[in-house]
């Protein structure tokens, strides 16, 4: 008898897999992560040619901007070349024009530059006597010119540092503790007996992979749900509007039809989940792609082993959780048409948990909000994880949550069986919630 | 031990009554019909025994044993609508119901190669349904039901759809299966079918039995009449004689209503002294008749 159930399951598999749409759908989406993944690299070789430095015009004006000498234009606009030309890459370059007497002049001057292409931008100084540095204005053509006024500001901000240093007259290491940056190291730690191996603590770079975990995982298992979920229902309406179901029925208990179907299309899903990565993968490791990668500071060697069992754990459960309640609103609607309606307030339950998660859990992970709906069962599988990735929630509630989710599971499995079994013999409008339930009763699992 | 037993079951939709206390048996090697206008209630008759639906009262029996998944699998179905998979391939799918119901695949493909070859369309092995014509698709459906070899088979208008030389294939391989020891339980709305195929049947109205039996004693339970008469020249004064209601000329001869059987004698005396005979006949009423006389009766 157990084999039927897998014949259920290799029927389903094969179908899928030999379903034209399905093997292009996979395809195209390989490709574009494929693309996406190659980004960066393909447009770092189109854009190698630009890598000069942003050409920026001064007026070389003799004019004293304050009554520090030190900070009249002219030296400024040095000062920032000097601080340019140490970094590695010059971001900008300073132009000097010839001042022309009079300020509308000087403008037109630079003006036509910048048509010329000789320069991207112009820099005004204003005297601001207050302070004692000048104003800096910067024009350029184009709107919210970020990266430059950014250069400029840490730029100008460097060059008034060295300035009034010189004057002060500290000694070199004075110079260098001053200008040196303060290093933060947050470092995750528990207090009790948690579920996951933190016990010695989490380096920053740990606790980033555990944040990608959770994202990925939040996000695969939501793809899961919302895909093969939809995928399992109209696969059942179509099998009932098909008629194919009674001849099923009579054939195979209705209890092993669905869970055969529900596993079938699990594999389904595994194996295009576990292609996608497999094209992540192979990207990723592409000469080409190494650089990169290595800059992202990504090392899969430091992902939480705990938290990876546990979130597969979780994505399994709320899997196969969700997939019931899709198979049993299939069984009811008896035309395709119907379905996505129908299947409306199980992708709205979905829905919500990651919307919880995503907004309210990843920024926020010891919320009450995520740690009531880690025990919820239709949320725990997004919340739950979220909380083992990011916090440190207790071993007994992490337990606790499977154990009400596994219980969730096998009562949805029943009821879903039993809708399944009475659901697909009755055609016509949707059934009501008492004709249903009258339904179910008459029929054995 | 007949293979199936239906004992006064009863199914009952909220207050309508969509069947109501039929029984009957079908014996080995014997297609049993099961008929009724349009909503009659064949349709649910024939879901209870498969188990799709369960009667709310009575027994049916498989073999002597009661209703199990067992039994069940070993039933062969041929729905009245179409039941088959549009977009997989034929090979796939037979396969597959005959897997569910317990056959290797191995001897379900071989089966199913030479069903194919004897309905004269091997080339379908590769296709898919929704490809198929209407008629077509029956074939493959006939297929799916008694590829399995089952021991009892229930057929809801079975022939719908086909043309009348696939009708005549279908009923050749029907008539084989019945001499090949199998129960037939067989509904349809074409009286000659039944009166070719069918050795008892039950006509329901209304969800309820309102004639049943053997198929020759029902017909000699309803009188005969009608006569076909074939004669050389025209007979005068037919009308005249004692039980014959009605009297239409035709081409060569009359056919003449009856209320009596007794009137077929005086019929052929007046006839033979006018004129000479070539045929005389008092003919059997036919199951259309008599169904649409129970039928239309209760109608009323």
């Amino acid at each position: 008898m157990n084999n039927n159930f897998w014949t259920v399951v290799g029927f389903t598999i094969r179908n899928k897999f030999r379903g034209k749409a399905f093997l292009i759908t996979t395809l195209i989406i390989a490709v574009i992560i494929s693309i996406g993944i190659n980004l960066p690299y393909i447009i770092s070789q189109f854009s190698s040619g630009e890598d000069e430095p942003t050409s920026i015009g001064y007026v070389e004006t003799k004019e004293d901007l304050t009554s520090s000498t030190m900070f009249n234009g002219v030296h400024i606009a040095a000062m920032l070349n000097e601080h340019y030309s140490t970094q590695e890459k010059a971001e900008l370059k300073l132009v000097p024009f010839a001042d022309t007497g009079s300020a509308d002049s000087n403008e037109k001057e630079l003006k036509k530059a910048i048509v010329n292409g000789k320069i991207d931008g112009y820099i005004e100084f204003k005297a601001n006597a207050e302070v004692g540095f000048p104003d800096v204005i910067y024009k350029s053509e184009k709107l919210m010119e970020g990266s430059v006024t950014q250069s400029l500001q840490t730029g100008l901000a460097a060059v008034k540092s060295k300035g009034v240093l010189q004057d002060a007259g500290l000694s070199a290491e004075q110079t260098k503790l001053l200008m040196s940056p303060v290093d933060i190291d947050a470092v995750q730690i528990t207090t009790s007996e948690g579920a996951g191996s933190i016990g010695q603590g989490k380096t920053p770079s740990q606790q980033a992979m555990d944040m990608g975990l959770v994202y990925v995982i939040i996000i695969l298992l939501f793809m899961a749900i919302m895909i093969t979920g939809q995928l399992i229902a109209s696969e059942i309406t179509a099998e009932k509007s098909s008629r194919v179901m009674e001849i099923l029925i009579t054939s195979v208990s209705p209890l092993k039809s669905m869970f055969g179907k529900i596993f079938g299309m699990f594999i389904v899903g595994l194996t295009q989940i576990v292609a996608y990565v497999a094209v992540i993968v192979i990207n990723m490791t592409l000469p080409h792609n190494a650089e990169p990668l290595a800059e992202l500071n990504i090392r899969f060697s430091d992902i939480d082993p705990f938290v990876l069992i546990y979130a597969l754990i979780f994505y399994l459960a709320g899997y196969f959780l969700f997939a019931t309640l899709f198979a049993a609103v299939g069984s009811i609607v008896s035309r395709t048409e119907d379905l996505g309606q129908a299947v409306l307030p199980i992708t709205m339950l979905s829905l919500a948990g990651f919307y919880i998660c995503m907004f309210g859990g990843l920024s926020n992970p010891d919320s009450m909000l995520i740690k009531v709906s880690s025990f919820i069962p239709l949320f725990s599988p997004y919340a739950m994880v979220v909380r083992l990735g990011l916090s440190d929630p207790p071993l007994w509630q992490v337990w606790a949550s499977i154990i009400i989710l596994l219980v969730t599971i096998y009562v949805a499995g029943w009821i879903s069986a039993r809708i399944y079994r009475a659901g697909v013999l009755m055609y016509g409008k949707r059934p009501s919630f008492k004709e249903l339930r009258k339904a179910m009763k008459a029929y054995k699992v | 031990m007949n293979p199936l037993k239906v004992e006064k079951i009863f199914k009952q939709y909220g207050d309508k009554t969509a069947v109501n206390g039929i029984s009957f048996e079908v014996g080995e090697g014997e297609i049993y019909g099961l008929l009724g206008g349009n909503g009659a209630g064949k349709t649910t008759t024939m879901r209870m025994v498969l188990g799709l639906i369960y009667p709310d009262g009575g027994t049916i029996t498989y073999h002597g044993k009661p209703y199990t998944v067992e039994q069940l699998r070993g039933l062969g179905y041929l729905p009245e609508e179409r039941g088959l998979y549009p977009k997989v391939k034929v090979s796939d799918q037979i396969n597959y119901l005959a897997q569910l119901r317990g056959m290797s695949r191995k001897d379900s493909d071989r089966s199913l190669k030479r069903w194919l070859d004897r309905f004269g369309v091997p080339e379908y092995y590769n296709k898919k349904v929704e490809e198929l014509s209407k008629g077509n698709q029956q074939k493959i459906q006939f297929i799916a039901s008694v590829i399995h070899e089952p021991k009892i088979i229930i057929m809801d208008e079975a022939f719908s759809g086909l043309d009348p030389v696939n009708v005549e294939l279908l009923k050749s391989t029907v008539k084989e299966l019945r001499d090949g020891g199998t129960s037939i339980l067989f509904s349809t709305h074409r009286m000659e079918h039944v009166e070719e195929l069918c050795r008892n049947i039950t006509i329901l109205h209304k969800s309820n039995p309102v004639l049943q039996g053997n198929l020759k004693a029902i017909k000699k339970q309803f009188p005969r009449e009608r006569v076909m008469l074939g004669t050389g020249g025209d007979v005068s004064g037919l009308e005249s004689i004692q039980g014959v209601t009605k009297v239409i000329r035709h081409e060569n001869g009359y056919e003449l209503f009856i209320d009596r059987e007794e009137a077929g004698r005086p019929i052929l005396e007046l006839a033979m002294s006018q004129t000479d005979i070539q045929h005389f006949e008092v003919l059997e009423p036919t199951l259309n008749e008599i169904f649409i006389k129970t039928v239309g009766e209760s109608h009323e």
